[in-house]
């Protein structure tokens, strides 16, 4: 073969890049929407801020089919237990966006009945502050998101591999 | 018949359980005891206050009145548009009251909030389960001795795991 | 009824609609007992959002509880934010300038074009008509655009205060709004269109989930919900609060009381809220948009509270821990008309500067207690019709 075709048909990058370049650019979103930043959220999907044009094209409303979980709203008693089940349902690899203040640390919401911040117990990739924010600092947050993909190493999901 | 008729009604027929009718702000409350709540509203629903409009208790622990609790009904006249508010007082070493269920269908709801929120029973009630907070809670929230904080019911929840080199959480 | 025939008789399978579902009206979970796909019975459960409102409203301020009632029915913010400052200058005596009034309505019918705009276009959805939805979401970020004008936000604007408003509109506010509004008459025109004549949605929503009228009284029905079903109770003619009765629109009420009945009389609603905010632009009055503040109730705007004595301290007497305004002891309850059908606030005050006790009458949660009686004996299809059609808002139903 010659030089110019080899140039023109080959590519040299490592296992791990690549992997990470198709994961970080697929991410498929599971909403759990509960209040107001879930509308928000029906937003950033809609034509004007479209999150399609990222990569998270199939928003699926189902746990076993999506690998990204953003909790938007607030979570109370009795909505916590479905949280972690949905969450144990979607398989690895799986991260998890927390949309808004109500979801990262409570918001105005100090009260006997909502969960003070999904991060106590189920662990969160990036925090979107805002109440709510607006489109354009979610679509931020999945950049981030993104930059934090393309991070990672097979040792990671490993359990058996050393760090 | 219209409101002032009415009320004069109720303070004569039932003089022994009317605490008192006061207005604020143009609106008239009418205060019962308990025991008699029913057939009060079954005279205003017969004269004209065809709608409940909405149902509450007030917890008058550090306001003062003439028990702890009190049962709040608003209702409508569709007809001639006039609004009244009665409030029935209920003790609390036995916060009981008869249900209105059988008067207006969206009581049933409105009863079982109250019941969850403040620990007043309606005698009559179908289905009287706690609606807003999970079946197995203790306590009555919205009473003024429980606290704004919760008993830690909040943080009470296991972490999970992932068990992956990937779980910072757990470290 | 619809009959399963005697050679398929299964057992009754329990299903359970769970508080995270597709269909994004919130999160509701209802248990249902099918019989083939006929619904025999199902059992409404709610609470999956209670976030303890009131309990809050009673370690709050009087304006910091305005911020709270945002987050109630956040389709339609404004609506809730003007019926909380009602009753709290109803309570305390005051009378705001006619100009307030005039944008308060403004607003709340602005609200109400792009809550019932969202209902209709979420019920399309459920429904398989996925087209209304992206010419809805347009008009409805168009609204946005509206809000953040003149309140600064998109969805939590907090824009009424006790006694007038946060801020006055800005210049070149009136002209944003008419050509809003003329978008809202072609792009509900277009989804009429797409709907109406539609056969399919004719089979879909006719004939189910029929209310009487009996039963939308003793059930405290409001709203679109019992106009459908031929009452005619509209707050904002019989009982007129803000000076609605100085505006000029027609109440659409419909006979049969259902789903396809709903959806046109919310449809009509957006017609009318076109005519009244075109009135209320024309007929705007000059003025100030606060009360006089040696009332003792006002907040002044925050170039006096940062650059005069008397503004710092009119803002401290308000603000401060051990401060606060002082209204009387009593109680008050003003019933408005939203989007949903009646929404009050109902506050009982003891003299200090929280109130003793805030209660909503939540219209999402009275409006919804209707729905196992409605779903029993349709098929399990009509079911997100049905649901879709009483306009449920989680964060009003579970405060």
């Amino acid at each position: 073969m010659k030089q110019d075709d080899i140039k023109s048909n080959f590519l040299t990058t490592t296992l791990e890049s690549a992997v990470n370049w198709g994961r970080k650019h697929s991410l498929w979103p599971m909403p759990f929407g509960t209040a107001c930043c879930g509308i928000e959220f029906m937003g950033v999907m809609a034509a004007r801020t479209d999150i399609a044009r990222f990569g998270a094209e199939a928003v699926r409303f189902s746990p076993r089919q999506s690998d990204l979980l953003i909790v938007a709203g607030r979570i109370s008693l009795k909505m916590m237990p479905v949280l972690i089940r949905i969450y144990e349902q979607m398989p690895e690899p799986k991260w998890v966006i927390s949309m808004g203040a109500c979801a990262s640390t409570g918001g105005v919401f100090d009260t006997y009945s909502v969960i003070q911040g999904v991060d106590k117990f189920i662990p969160v990739d990036v925090y979107v502050p805002g109440c709510p924010p607006r489109p354009e600092g979610v679509v931020e947050g999945l950049i981030l998101l993104q930059e934090l993909v393309d991070k990672e190493k097979f040792s990671d999901y490993s359990t058996t591999l050393k760090k | 018949m219209l409101l002032p008729e009415i009320i004069t009604k109720i303070e004569n027929q039932f003089s022994d359980c009317t605490l008192d009718t006061t207005k604020f702000a143009g609106e008239d409350i009418i205060h019962i005891k308990s025991s008699s709540i029913l057939e009060i509203l079954k005279l205003f629903k017969n004269n004209g206050f065809n709608f409940l409009a909405d149902m509450t208790a007030i917890d008058n622990l550090t306001l003062g009145g003439f028990e702890r609790f009190s049962v709040v009904y608003h209702l409508l006249s569709h007809e001639t548009a006039e609004r009244v508010t009665v409030k029935a007082y209920v003790p609390e070493d036995e916060p009981e009251l008869p249900s209105a269920e059988s008067l207006w269908k969206t009581a049933d709801w409105q009863e079982r909030e109250i019941y969850d929120l403040f620990g007043i029973s309606f005698t009559g009630h179908p289905n009287l389960i706690r609606i807003m907070n999970p079946d197995d809670y203790n306590g009555h929230p919205l009473r003024k001795d429980y606290p704004r904080l919760g008993n830690r019911e909040r943080d009470n929840f296991p972490k999970v795991t992932r068990g992956i080199n990937k779980d910072y959480f757990n470290e | 009824m619809n009959k399963v025939p005697k050679a398929m008789k299964t057992e009754r399978m329990v299903l359970n609609f769970g508080p995270q579902h597709p269909s994004t009206h919130g999160t509701l979970r209802i248990a249902m007992e099918l019989e083939g796909e006929t619904i025999m019975k199902g059992t409404p459960e709610i609470g999956y959002l209670h976030s303890g409102f009131e309990k809050l409203g009673e370690y709050l301020d009087y304006n910091q509880y305005i911020t709270i009632t945002d987050r109630m029915n956040y389709f339609s913010p404004l609506c809730n934010n003007v019926a909380y400052a009602l009753v709290a200058e109803k309570l305390i005596g005051l009378e705001v300038s006619k100009r307030t009034e005039y944008i308060r309505v403004l607003m709340c019918e602005l609200s109400r074009i792009a809550d019932h705009i969202l209902n209709v276009v979420m019920l399309a959805v459920d429904l398989g008509a996925v087209t209304p939805f992206f010419y809805g979401f347009k008009l409805r970020e168009d609204i946005y655009d509206l809000f953040e004008l003149a309140t600064g936000t998109r969805l939590t604007t907090s824009y009424t205060l006790v006694g007038g408003l946060m801020r006055d509109i800005p210049e070149g506010f009136d002209k944003a709004v008419l050509k809003v509004l003329n978008d809202v008459d072609e792009i509900s025109s277009d989804i009429e269109t797409l709907l109406n004549k539609n056969r399919i949605w004719q089979n879909r929503t006719k004939n189910i989930g029929i209310i009487s009228k009996d039963d939308a009284i003793s059930y405290g029905l409001s709203g679109p919900m019992a106009r459908a079903s031929g009452i005619d109770w509209d707050i904002r003619v019989n009982e007129p609060y803000s000076r609605y009765d100085e505006f000029d629109f027609d109440v659409a009420i419909a006979l049969n009381g259902d789903v396809f009945d709903r959806y046109l009389v919310r449809m009509e609603e957006i017609r009318q809220s076109v005519k009244i905010c075109r009135q209320a632009l024309d007929k705007m009055p000059e003025g100030d948009v606060m009360v006089d503040p040696d009332l003792g109730y006002s907040l002044p705007p925050k170039d006096e509270v940062y650059n005069s004595i008397e503004g710092l301290i009119y803002h401290f007497e308000i603000t401060m821990r051990n401060r606060g305004m002082t209204p009387p002891v009593g109680e008050a309850y003003v019933p408005t008309e939203s989007p949903n059908g009646e929404l009050g606030f109902y506050i009982v005050s003891d003299g200090g500067r929280s109130p003793y006790r805030v209660r909503t009458r939540p219209p999402s949660l009275i409006n919804y207690s209707i729905f196992p009686k409605l779903i029993k004996g349709h098929m399990l299809s009509d079911a997100p019709a049905i649901l879709g059609s009483i306009n449920i808002i989680a964060g009003e139903l579970d405060r």
